[in-house]
């Protein structure tokens, strides 16, 4: 694999904990890849599943999903919303033999800017690894 | 609509230019076709930059204006106010987050350079699909229902009542005062027999602003901040219930705590051994100024048993060492004939008098025992032997009665008022604040404060402070002859598309979503409803948008981010 190469990745985050965890992480100047572009959303469980698979099949090499801990959502459920379509996702994806890893699901509060710093830089590493996203020459969507 | 898009790239003094390469920036959007103007600023959310901004607007007939900056949580409200100065709808704007999630975490300049014109350019795409939407105003009332008459409730209910608002306060047993009306004493200044309390309820007795329900309880409670309507059953005399409603503009809940059940575990001998008394007994006791036990005789020695139930239950309930002090004074003071053993695991004396009068114990001659654990209470004889452990070596004392302290816990209806008010509870199951230091009597549900031991252990002291903090948020709130504003970033469904499947229904947790049934579709309330958005991305058949943060928007910044 080539070592210049750069994945895109999207991670959709929550307003309330993980894109402040994220801009905490800025604040803190921890080094977060470039490869990792944000969208905001009020709630983790806004992220249609729709979101994740239009990423996934224009080209995205990743697509990361970002919420609350359970427990802690500011509209008081709405990560676990996002847990099960998480989970029809990972099936989803299983079903139609794509790669698993291409998609995911972090909780990442707002004071966690550490584990903000650790699960981007892991998940680009893990990316790195599987390369390009095959999916936008092999499927016609 | 003609569109005249305006960028405006903030350099937050070295903040951006550090990392990221602005004039670049610059000439990278200029190329856009849908921009009219690119420019930069030093201190876009300055006075100058403000100027500078509404100038802009004003001049080029801007339609919508993209602010790359810090993050949205800094300063997105005051670039909005701007535009809106400027006749600007505010919510055309977008503002791009290049300062926290750019320049600070890419350490390479070429790198963020590259990120911010990706992100920049994803909000001027998204920013063309902005609506402007419109804020609304609702009439409010300013009445209050105050759940349980206990101190809490009576407080919040007398620091609230007056002319331009009423106060309903329910109470489900006969009479308003709650568990402190037992006491004997208050403490720390060792007050006459609850004077306090017989105050208060006089007070709110005679106010012609305060409506009392004894014997009663909430049944519904549905709607908003400004617009609850509740309904609530009482129990009259012959056993009937009669059922009413009422319209209130903010509920405090206000329902205090029960005693741990020392039943249940047999350590505490409680119910089995003679002589072991619970605490509020021993208030009785106190109440009637005899204490004698069982067979009529007088005690030769107590024992003051701390911490029942902290195991079980996982917290310590703070009032437990200070009216074990309390009990240990009394007995002193009028019985010095009674021999005082306290059993001791933990102290907890947080409060600035509680130490000195902890000392004053000790001076009286009060033995205190310390124990590391509780193994067991049984009766020998006419004497109790309380057996504990202490640096692993059992020990034991025999006292003729023992009062046994038990922790505070919810009161028996908390879970069924929680699933009535649509609130959560903590992981003890006393109802759970909104934020524990920022915002510790608000609910997730604007307009429902808690106050006193509903939300866990609390001296009195506490529980009248948090009582004139719901008065505090209601009077700030709910102003007499003043509208609120609800939320602007509603849900919004789209009568043609919905199927009504009712999947957005079981996704919201405010009740926001009702059923049209004539029409057989989905409405949202856009009073109640956040804009979390949960119902959009549950939503099978599309029909639901989110208001500024809709689908093409989104996906915009998607299709940018993999440009």
């Amino acid at each position: 694999m080539n070592s210049k190469y750069k994945p895109n990745i999207i991670a959709f985050l929550c307003n309330w904990c993980s894109y402040t965890g994220a801009d905490l992480a800025g604040t803190a100047r921890m080094k977060i890849p470039s490869s990792i572009k944000t969208i905001r959303v009020m709630c983790s469980g806004r992220i249609d599943a729709l979101f994740v698979l239009k990423a996934f099949l224009k080209g995205a090499d990743g697509v990361m999903m970002m919420g609350c801990h359970p427990g802690d959502c500011h509209y008081q459920k709405g990560n676990y919303n996002t847990r099960r379509r998480y989970v029809l996702l990972d099936n989803l994806f299983k079903t139609l033999g794509l790669e698993k890893k291409r998609i995911g699901l972090w909780w990442v509060s707002a004071s966690e800017a550490n584990r903000y710093a650790k699960v981007t830089n892991e998940y680009t590493e893990e990316i790195k690894k599987l390369g390009p996203n095959p999916t936008s020459e092999e499927i016609f969507l | 609509m003609n569109k005249n898009i305006g960028v405006y790239v903030c350099e937050c003094g070295p903040n951006i230019p550090e990392r990221i390469d602005v004039d670049k920036v610059v000439q990278e959007m200029s190329s856009m076709d849908e921009v009219k103007t690119v420019k930069k600023f030093n201190l876009m959310c300055s006075n100058d930059g403000k100027k500078f901004l509404k100038e802009e607007i004003e001049k080029q007939k801007l339609s919508h204006v993209v602010v790359a900056a810090c993050s949205p949580k800094d300063h997105e409200k005051t670039f909005m106010s701007v535009c809106q100065e400027s006749g600007l709808n505010p919510y055309l704007f977008q503002l791009v987050n290049i300062r926290e999630q750019c320049a600070w975490m890419i350490p390479d300049k070429e790198e963020a350079t590259s990120k911010a014109v990706k992100y920049i350019r994803a909000g001027i795409h998204r920013v063309l699909y902005h609506n402007p939407l419109k804020k609304k105003e609702i009439e409010i009332n300013t009445d209050v229902l105050v759940i349980g008459g206990g101190l809490s409730g009576i407080e919040a209910a007398l620091s609230l009542a007056g002319p331009k608002r009423k106060v309903h306060i329910i109470e489900k047993t006969d009479s308003l005062g709650g568990m402190a009306a037992d006491l004997s004493q208050v403490l720390p200044h060792q007050g006459s027999k609850m004077d306090l309390i017989k105050k208060k309820v006089e007070q709110l007795e005679s106010s012609e602003f305060v409506n009392i329900n004894t014997f009663s309880q909430v049944k519904e409670v549905r709607g908003f901040l400004g617009n609850f309507e509740a309904v609530i059953n009482t129990h009259s005399g012959n056993g009937g219930v009669e059922e009413k409603e009422i319209k209130i503009g903010a509920v405090i809940v206000a329902t205090g705590f029960n005693l741990f059940d020392l039943k249940k575990n047999p350590i505490y001998g409680y119910g089995e051994a003679d002589n072991v008394l619970n605490a509020t007994e021993f208030e009785d006791m106190i109440n009637s100024e005899k204490i004698l036990l069982k067979s009529g005789k007088k005690p030769k020695s107590v024992a003051l048993v701390h911490c029942a139930g902290r195991k079980e239950q996982g917290y310590c309930s703070k009032v437990c060492c200070l009216y074990n002090l309390k009990f240990a004074h009394y007995l002193r003071d009028h019985h010095p004939d009674i021999e005082v053993k306290e059993l001791v695991i933990d102290w907890c004396l947080p409060h600035k008098q509680d130490q000195s009068y902890f000392e004053e114990a000790k001076d009286k001659g009060v033995d205190f025992i310390r124990m590391d654990e509780l193994l067991k209470t049984k009766s020998t004889g006419d004497q109790i032997q309380i057996e504990f452990k202490t640096n692993d070596k059992s020990h034991s004392v025999s006292v003729d009665m023992a009062v046994v302290a038990p922790a505070m816990v919810p009161s028996e209806d908390t879970t069924k008022l929680a699933d009535i008010l649509n609130i959560p509870l903590d992981k003890s199951g006393f109802f759970k604040e909104l934020h524990e230091m920022l915002d510790p009597v608000s609910t997730p549900m604007e307009g429902i404060y808690l106050t006193g031991c509903a939300l866990g252990p609390k001296n009195i002291h506490e529980s009248l402070t948090q009582s004139h903090a719901t008065s505090g948020k209601i009077f700030s709130t709910l102003v007499p002859g003043r509208k609120i504003e609800p939320e602007v970033k509603v849900s919004e469904i789209k009568e043609d598309l919905c199927t009504g499947c009712q999947t957005c229904l079981s996704v919201c947790f405010y009740g926001a979503i009702t059923t049209d049934s004539f029409k057989g579709v989905s409405v949202v309330n856009e009073a109640i409803c956040r804009g979390c958005g949960n119902c959009v991305g549950s939503c099978p058949s599309g029909a639901i948008r989110s208001k500024h943060f809709t689908y093409p928007q989104l996906y915009q910044e998607v299709l940018d981010a993999l440009r």
